[in-house]
């Protein structure tokens, strides 16, 4: 049978070649030292998916990459290797394989893998990074949009509260460049976010609203640490703004047609 | 606002049918047969015994449970052999054509007088079954009363032949039958046509038209129906080709069911894609034979996104798609076909292309793929599931490649859902 290539393994190298901009610029910027760390977490992410593949017969997935590349971006700097290796497999079992593979977990597991180190080693930096870097991430949400593989609403919606903020003078420009990288490359994930189309709106909503909530309530923060955290409240309540969506389409059909 | 402008549907490739499509020539294939629909147990009572002859239109079986039913000749000629499976039920009925051939009346007196007449007008020709009734896409039950009616005068996929070819000439008897069928729903009767093609002959005023876009998937019956009227198990909805209402209204005037329906043939193993018009039932070796290029092929009576390898042409299919077979692939290592073969399936990620394939904001999409592979019935009823048949998510399953097929899920889901509605 002739059939078409929006299958999981498309769909995931799509994301990977969306999110090249930001790995080049971060690379570029970065130096060997980026390298190096990119192909750490490349390697572990790997391991996974292998002994995953060997002990339950799930397949690989390039979904494992993009975690990798999450992780190694957005991730706390000076962890040594023990530790990252903790956080990555933590990660990636706990949030991705143990659920069947990417496409039936609940939440992102790079999102999980940065909060997990994130909060758990509170003494490592959060990185920071150059203008361009940041800026990198506009292609990567265009190219996103234009292949279909992330939600052009829950960008939009992720634009509204920062928008008003900047508006109204609210200070929270700095964490802005960040708040769109993480936007690439974590918070737009097809499988972890809301699904429907009001949903993608609140989904992107909510994110953009908790980061300019923790820009200027959250003393002391690092501007990765707030995004990333306002990543993972977004995705833990992307289910239930799912399920509000439902509840009103389905209101609304009923009231149409009884 | 711009919802149609987005939401319409996806271009497909291998639309290859030319804009030509006037005048197709008519081809009566030697050999034709009566089937089930695929999935169907039909259990028969023989009217005509093996090696009779029959007129073209005259009753061969009826169904057993239902004897108001029959299964009409789709040519005049022989009954060459009839295979049925244990318990009566059919399996093919083929038939030789016989070209100096009679053709048989039915008595229209009956129509006259009213639904009930016209119900069993509709049952001894055959028509009934070009009804298809949801929720579960059957043939409607021979006492059902449909809660609305959808005349699909459209039909968007790929290498269709448009149904307002098969209309052209025959504006009467279309309005004919369409005058008829006005009565006969519990509630409104629906004109589905093109947007951009509208019908353009006087549709009855008890007709509602609806426009549908040019792009699959706006112009599945599933699609309209799941927006227009939802089927629900207390309501069916059912839905007929305007082909057959035309035929329906010749019936009536003249007694004599039309012999031929306007048939596509398509697909990247022929050497030129044609309109025919040809037999309920026909020989798709025998249609397709000189066109096809030579090599290894399969032919399927369908679409080649819902199509089913098929000898004779389903009962409902207009198109006929030819596509060729796949070189074998080459040997695999052992390790990853075993590995493929344990493997779980992949699932489906949610996207832009399937969001389109299943038409737009019609449905929550990734709800109700959830819905099927959990085969959670509740979800999937109030989702607007039960408007739905395999062809309206055929476009999905080609769009995904998912395996399991979502129709196959689809079906599996309906079978289950009319099985716990029997028991109730």
């Amino acid at each position: 049978m002739k059939r078409g290539l929006w299958d999981r393994e498309m769909v995931a190298l799509l994301l990977l070649l969306a999110m090249l901009p930001m790995v080049f610029a971060w690379l570029w910027f970065g130096g060997l030292d980026a390298l190096g760390r990119l192909v750490f977490t490349l390697v572990i992410s790997g391991i996974w998916h292998l002994v995953f593949m060997l002990a339950r017969a799930q397949p690989p997935s390039f979904a494992g990459a993009i975690t990798a590349v999450g992780v190694a971006m957005l991730a706390p700097q000076d962890l040594s290797l023990l530790q990252l290796i903790l956080g990555i497999s933590f990660g990636s079992v706990f949030a991705e394989l143990v659920f069947g593979g990417w496409g039936r977990n609940v939440l992102n597991p790079a999102t999980v893998t940065i909060a997990f180190l994130g909060f758990g080693f509170p003494t490592a930096a959060w990185p920071d990074f150059v203008a361009p870097v940041g800026w990198a991430a506009l292609p990567a949400l265009a190219m996103g949009v234009v292949f279909g593989v992330m939600s052009l609403r829950l960008i939009l919606g992720a634009m509204v509260a920062p928008g008003v903020a900047l508006a109204f003078g609210v200070p929270v420009a700095a964490a802005l460049p960040v708040a769109a990288l993480v936007l690439a490359l974590l918070v737009t994930d097809p499988v972890a976010s809301a699904s429907t189309r009001l949903g993608g709106w609140l989904n992107g909503g909510l994110y953009g609203a908790l980061v300019v909530l923790f820009a200027t309530g959250w003393q002391g923060a690092a501007t990765a640490q707030i995004a990333v955290s306002a990543a993972l409240w977004a995705s833990l309540a992307a289910p239930l703004l799912d399920e509000a969506a439902l509840a009103l389409w389905t209101e609304r059909r009923r009231r149409r047609h009884g | 606002m711009f919802g149609p402008l987005f939401s319409a549907g996806l271009v497909l490739p291998f639309s290859t049918l030319p804009s030509a499509q006037a005048a197709p020539e008519t081809h009566i294939t030697d050999e034709a047969a009566l089937i089930p629909d695929h999935g169907e147990a039909l259990r028969i009572e023989l009217l005509v015994p093996e090696g009779g002859r029959v007129a073209q239109g005259q009753p061969v079986m009826r169904l057993r449970d239902t004897p108001g039913i029959a299964l009409v000749a789709p040519m005049a000629g022989q009954v060459a052999r009839i295979e049925l499976r244990p318990g009566r039920q059919l399996l093919q009925a083929v038939l030789f054509h016989d070209a100096r051939g009679d053709r048989y009346r039915f008595d229209t007196s009956t129509a006259a007088r009213g639904p009930d007449g016209l119900r069993a007008l509709l049952q001894q020709s055959g028509l009934w079954r070009m009804f298809r009734s949801r929720p579960f896409g059957h043939p409607p039950k021979v006492a059902e009363v449909a809660a609305a009616i959808f005349v699909m005068g459209v039909d968007t996929r790929p290498n269709a032949a448009a149904p307002a070819v098969a209309l052209a000439g025959r504006e009467a008897d279309f309005e004919r039958g369409l005058a008829a069928l006005a009565g006969f729903a519990a509630g409104p009767i629906f004109f589905c046509e093109p947007g951009k093609a509208r019908y353009g002959g006087a549709v009855p005023s008890q007709i509602t038209r609806l426009q549908a876009g040019a792009l699959h998937p706006q112009g599945a019956a599933g699609l309209l129906i799941h927006r227009q009227f939802p089927a629900r198990i207390a309501a069916p909805v059912w839905d007929i080709a305007a082909e057959d209402v035309a035929d329906l209204g010749a019936v009536l005037e003249t007694g004599y069911l039309p012999p031929t329906r306007l048939v596509a043939i398509a697909g990247d193993a022929l050497r030129e894609t044609r309109l025919v018009r040809c037999q309920p039932g026909a020989d798709l070796r025998g249609l397709t034979q000189s066109l096809v290029r030579p090599g290894p092929h399969d032919i399927l009576s369908g679409a080649f996104l819902d199509g089913r390898a098929a000898h004779w042409l389903a009962p409902r299919d207009r198109q006929v798609t030819v596509l060729s077979r796949a070189a074998q692939p080459k040997l695999r290592h052992w390790f990853g076909a075993a590995l493929d073969q344990a493997a779980i399936a992949m699932p489906i990620i949610p996207t832009a292309a399937l969001e389109q394939a299943m038409g737009g904001a019609a449905f929550p999409v990734a709800a109700m793929i959830r819905a099927l592979a959990t085969r959670d019935t509740e979800a999937f009823t109030k989702l607007g599931g039960l408007s739905l048949v395999e062809e309206d998510v055929a476009l999905a399953d080609y769009v995904t490649g998912a395996r399991p097929r979502l129709a196959d899920q689809l079906r599996a889901m309906l079978n289950q859902i009319a099985k716990e509605e029997d028991a109730a």
